[in-house]
C-alpha cells in the first residue's frame, strides 16, 4: 500500500486547528463570555438579547419606582404636617369654645387659625421636581389660589386626574391624589372648615361646629394619606422584587452566555499541549529518507 | 543466429532504458516540492523478439514512455469538494462580517431600542418635564442612527461583494484562457505521440483554482478537457475559452453574463457562488428583517403619538418621520426637534401621562410581524448567527473531506524520496550491470579477434 509521503499538510492543518482552540478560549477568558458573536451560539445569542431587553426594562422599573417613591414620601410628609396643623387648629378651637375665653382672646386664637390657613395653602401647593403634587394632573400651576368670593376663601385650580407609571409586568401605581379628593372633599372641606373656625372664632358663635368641621377634615386627610403610605410600601416591595429579577436575569445571562472558565481553562492547556506535541511531531518527521543511506 | 553486435545492442538498450527511468526519478526527486505535481513512473516494455531457427531471441527493452501517476476520479472529486469549499469559504467571510452588526454592544439596535422605552418610562414619571422628553428625542434619534449604520454597512459589505465578484469573474476568465491554451499544448503532444503528463499536471492544478471559483464540470473528451458550469454554461470547449462579463443592473449590481445571457443565478458554487449568495440572497435578506422591525417600530409609535396630546395641549404628530415602502432601516429618522411635541398627555393637559403609558406598552406588544420589537430583532441576531454557525460548520466538515481527499491523491501521485531513492539504486544496479555485460561482450569480441590474429 503506498501511503501519503508528505504529512505535513495535514500537520500544518491540525496546528492551526488547535491555534485556533487557543485562540476561542482566549477570547473566552478575556472576554468572560462563551457567546462573542452570533455564531457562537445562534439560539443562545437570541436568548441573550432578549435577557439584555429584559434586564434593561427590569433597571428602568427601578429607577422609575425609585423616583416615584421619593415624590411620594414628599407628598406624604407635607400630608403629615397637614395633620399635625390640623391637630393644633382642633386644639386651637376647643380653646376658643371655652366659654371663659374673651372676645379679644378669641380673636388672638383666631389670628392664630389664619396663620394655619395660610400654611395650609402653603402645603396644598407643595411642588416637587417642577411639578404642583396635588392639582391632579395638571401640575404645571399652582392648584389653590387665595379667592375671597369663595366661601372657604380659595379656589381649587387643579383637576382630579390621576397619574399611573408601568413599574413592573401589568403592574401600574398610580402616583399622585388630586388636590379635589385630599383638601376640598365635599363634606370633609380642609380649607371650608378653617375658614369657618376663623369666622365663628371672630363672632364667638357656633365654634364647637366649626371645631367639629375640622375633626372630620383630619380624620378625612388621615385616612387618605394611607394611600402614600400603601403605594410607598407596594414600591418599596415591587423594587425588592425587581432587584432579585436583575439578579435572576444576570444569573440567567451567565448560564446562556457566561464562560465556565473551569472548563475554558482545562480545554487551553489540552489545546496547548496538543499544540505542542503536534509541533514536535513536524520537528521530528521525515528528518532522514533512504538517500541518507545511500553511499 | 544471434550475433555478438546483436548482444551489444541488446545490453546497450538496457543501459538506456535505465538512464531513461533514472531521469524519470531525478525529476520526480527536483519536483518533491512542486505543487499538483504527480511522479512519474517509467514504462518499460522488452523490444520485439526476433526469431531465428526457430530459437525467439529478445532484443532487450525500450523505455516506451514516462507516465505520470494520476487517478481521474480522485481529481474530479477533489475539484467538486474544492467548489464547496470556495463556496463556504467565502459565505464564512462575508457572514462573519455580517454578525458584527448584530454583537451586542452598546451601540446595536437592540440596547437602542431599550434604552428608547426605558426613557419613556422615565419620562411617564414626570411627563412635563422637558428634559425627560428630551432624553426621549434623543434616544429616539439614537435607535434612528442604530438602523442607519446597520443598514449602511450593510449595503457597504454588498457593493465590497460586487466588487469582488468582478473581480473573481477576472480570475476565472484568466483561467478559462489558460486552460484553453493548456488543452492545445496537450493535444500537440499527444498527436505528436509524446508524454503531456507535466502539462496535464498544470491543467489539474488549473481547474482546481477554478473550481475554488465557479462551479466546474469537467468533461474529458479526447485529448482535452471540456469545461462548463454545473448549469451548463461553457466555459472551455477544447482549445476556446469562453470568457464570462459582468454588467451592471437597474438596482446597481454587477450581473454575470455568458455570450449575452444572464447567468448570475445559475452560479450557486466556488467562491463566486459564495459571494453572490450573500449578496443577493443573505445581506438582502437581513436588510429586509430590519426594514420589517424599523418600519413596524416607527409606524406604530407614531400611531400612538396621534392619539395623544403634546405638552402643549395639541394633537400629537409623527415622532419619527413615516418610513418608506422600502429602506424603512436607512432612513429611519426622527421627525420632531421640539421636546414638548412628545405626546404625552391622553387630555391635553400638560401633566397627565396617559398617552407616555401608552407609548410604553408598545415594548412589550407585538408591533412587528406579531412579534414584540425584542423578540423580533433576536430573531434576525438568531438567523444571522445561525448562518454563520452553519456555514462554518459545513466548511469544517468540507476541509476535512479536502484534506482527506489530497491525502489520498497524495499517495497515488506524490512523490515518496524513500521510493525514489530505492528506484534509483535499482536503475543504478541495471544500469551497472548491463555495463558489466557490454563490457563481458567486449573482451569476448576481443578474444576473436585476437583469434584471427594468432
Amino acid at each position: 500500500m503506498r501511503v501519503n509521503p508528505n504529512p505535513l499538510p495535514d500537520l500544518i492543518s491540525a496546528i492551526a486547528q488547535t491555534q485556533q482552540q487557543i485562540n476561542t478560549d482566549l477570547e473566552q477568558i478575556a472576554s468572560g463570555q462563551s457567546i462573542n458573536r452570533p455564531s457562537d451560539n445562534p439560539a443562545g445569542a437570541a436568548l441573550l438579547v432578549r435577557n439584555a431587553g429584559k434586564t434593561a426594562e427590569t433597571d428602568q422599573f427601578l429607577r422609575s419606582a425609585s423616583g416615584i417613591s421619593g415624590g411620594m414620601q414628599n407628598a406624604d410628609s407635607a400630608l403629615s404636617s397637614v395633620i399635625t396643623i390640623l391637630q393644633r387648629a382642633i386644639s386651637l378651637g376647643i380653646e376658643g369654645a371655652n366659654g371663659t375665653v374673651n372676645a379679644s382672646d378669641r380673636a388672638a386664637v383666631a389670628a392664630e387659625v389664619q396663620g394655619i390657613q395660610s400654611e395650609l395653602l402653603s402645603l396644598a401647593n407643595l411642588s416637587y421636581q417642577g411639578n404642583f403634587v396635588f392639582a391632579g394632573t395638571a401640575t404645571q400651576t399652582a392648584p389653590y389660589v387665595l379667592d375671597s368670593t369663595t366661601p372657604s376663601g380659595v379656589r381649587y385650580v387643579g383637576n382630579s386626574g390621576v397619574n399611573a407609571v408601568t413599574v413592573g409586568d401589568h403592574l401600574a401605581v398610580k402616583t399622585n391624589l388630586p388636590g379635589s379628593q385630599l383638601f376640598s372633599a365635599a363634606g370633609a372641606d380642609v380649607f371650608q372648615a378653617i375658614q369657618d373656625l376663623i369666622t365663628n372664632l371672630q363672632s364667638g358663635s357656633n365654634i364647637d361646629a366649626a371645631v367639629n368641621e375640622v375633626s372630620n377634615a383630619y380624620h378625612h386627610i388621615s385616612a387618605q394619606r394611607v394611600f402614600y403610605g400603601n403605594a410607598i410600601n407596594q414600591l418599596s416591595s415591587q423594587q425588592t422584587f425587581l432587584n432579585s429579577q436583575t439578579t435572576q436575569l444576570a444569573e440567567q445571562a451567565n448560564t446562556i452566555g457566561g464562560a465556565d472558565l473551569s472548563k475554558v481553562i482545562s480545554d487551553l492547556v489540552n489545546a496547548q499541549t496538543a499544540r505542542e506535541a503536534t509541533l514536535g511531531a513536524v520537528s521530528k518527521t521525515q528528518q532522514t529518507n533512504l538517500f541518507d543511506y545511500i553511499k | 543466429m544471434s550475433s555478438l553486435n546483436t548482444s551489444l545492442a541488446t545490453a546497450l538498450s538496457g543501459l538506456m532504458a535505465e538512464q531513461g527511468a533514472l531521469e524519470a526519478t531525478t525529476n520526480n526527486v527536483a519536483n518533491v516540492n512542486t505543487p499538483g505535481y504527480s511522479r512519474q513512473v517509467p514504462v518499460m516494455v522488452t523490444r520485439d523478439p526476433v526469431v531465428q531457427d526457430h530459437l525467439t531471441f529478445g532484443t532487450g527493452v525500450k523505455l516506451e514512455r514516462l507516465e505520470s501517476v494520476r487517478d481521474a476520479i480522485l481529481d474530479s472529486q477533489i475539484q467538486q469538494e474544492t467548489q464547496t469549499q470556495g463556496h463556504l469559504g467565502a459565505l464564512v467571510a462575508a457572514l462573519s462580517e455580517t454578525q458584527t452588526n448584530f454583537t451586542s454592544t452598546t451601540g446595536d439596535i437592540g440596547t437602542a431600542i431599550s434604552k428608547f422605552f426605558d426613557s419613556i418610562n422615565q419620562l411617564s414619571t414626570n411627563p412635563a418635564d422637558l428634559s425627560l422628553r428630551q432624553n426621549v428625542l434623543t434616544a429616539a434619534g439614537n435607535v434612528g442612527a442604530a438602523f442607519n449604520l446597520a443598514s449602511t454597512r450593510l449595503t457597504a459589505q454588498r457593493t465590497n461583494l460586487d466588487a469582488s465578484a468582478q473581480q473573481t469573474v477576472g480570475q476565472i476568465n484568466q483561467l478559462t484562457k489558460q486552460i484553453a491554451q493548456l488543452n492545445q499544448q496537450i493535444s500537440n503532444l499527444q498527436n505528436a505521440g509524446d508524454n503531456p503528463g507535466t502539462f496535464i499536471d498544470q491543467r489539474t492544478q488549473l481547474i482546481d483554482q477554478l473550481s475554488s471559483l465557479i462551479d466546474v464540470s469537467v468533461i474529458p473528451t479526447d485529448n482535452t478537457v471540456t469545461l462548463t458550469t454545473s448549469s451548463g454554461t461553457a466555459l472551455v470547449a477544447g482549445q476556446q475559452s469562453f470568457q464570462l462579463s459582468t454588467q451592471l443592473d437597474s438596482s446597481g449590481v454587477q450581473h454575470i453574463f455568458s455570450q449575452g445571457t444572464d447567468i448570475t443565478s445559475r452560479i450557486v458554487s466556488g467562491q463566486l457562488g459564495g459571494v453572490l449568495e450573500t449578496r443577493d440572497r443573505q445581506i438582502p435578506g437581513i436588510q429586509s428583517q430590519l426594514d420589517t422591525l424599523a418600519a413596524g417600530l416607527a409606524n406604530a409609535v407614531n400611531q400612538v403619538q396621534a392619539g395623544g396630546f403634546d405638552r402643549n395641549g395639541n394633537a400629537g404628530t409623527n415622532l419619527f418621520n413615516p418610513p418608506p415602502a422600502s429602506g424603512a432601516a436607512a432612513s429611519l429618522s426622527v421627525a420632531l426637534t421640539d421636546p414638548s411635541l412628545v405626546a404625552a398627555s391622553s387630555d391635553g393637559i400638560a401633566g397627565d401621562n396617559g398617552n407616555a403609558e401608552a407609548l410604553y406598552a408598545l415594548r412589550n406588544q407585538a408591533i412587528v410581524n406579531g412579534e414584540t420589537p425584542t423578540d423580533y430583532y433576536s430573531g434576525i441576531v438568531f438567523n444571522v448567527g445561525n448562518a454563520s454557525a452553519n456555514a462554518k460548520a459545513e466548511q469544517s466538515a468540507s476541509d476535512l473531506v479536502l484534506q482527506q481527499l489530497n491525502d489520498q491523491r497524495a499517495s497515488v501521485s506524490g512523490v515518496s524520496l524513500d521510493q525514489e531513492a530505492a528506484n534509483m539504486m535499482r536503475y543504478q544496479q541495471a544500469y551497472a550491470a548491463s555495463a558489466q555485460v557490454i563490457s563481458s561482450i567486449n573482451s569476448m569480441m576481443q578474444t576473436v579477434i585476437n583469434m584471427k590474429n594468432s
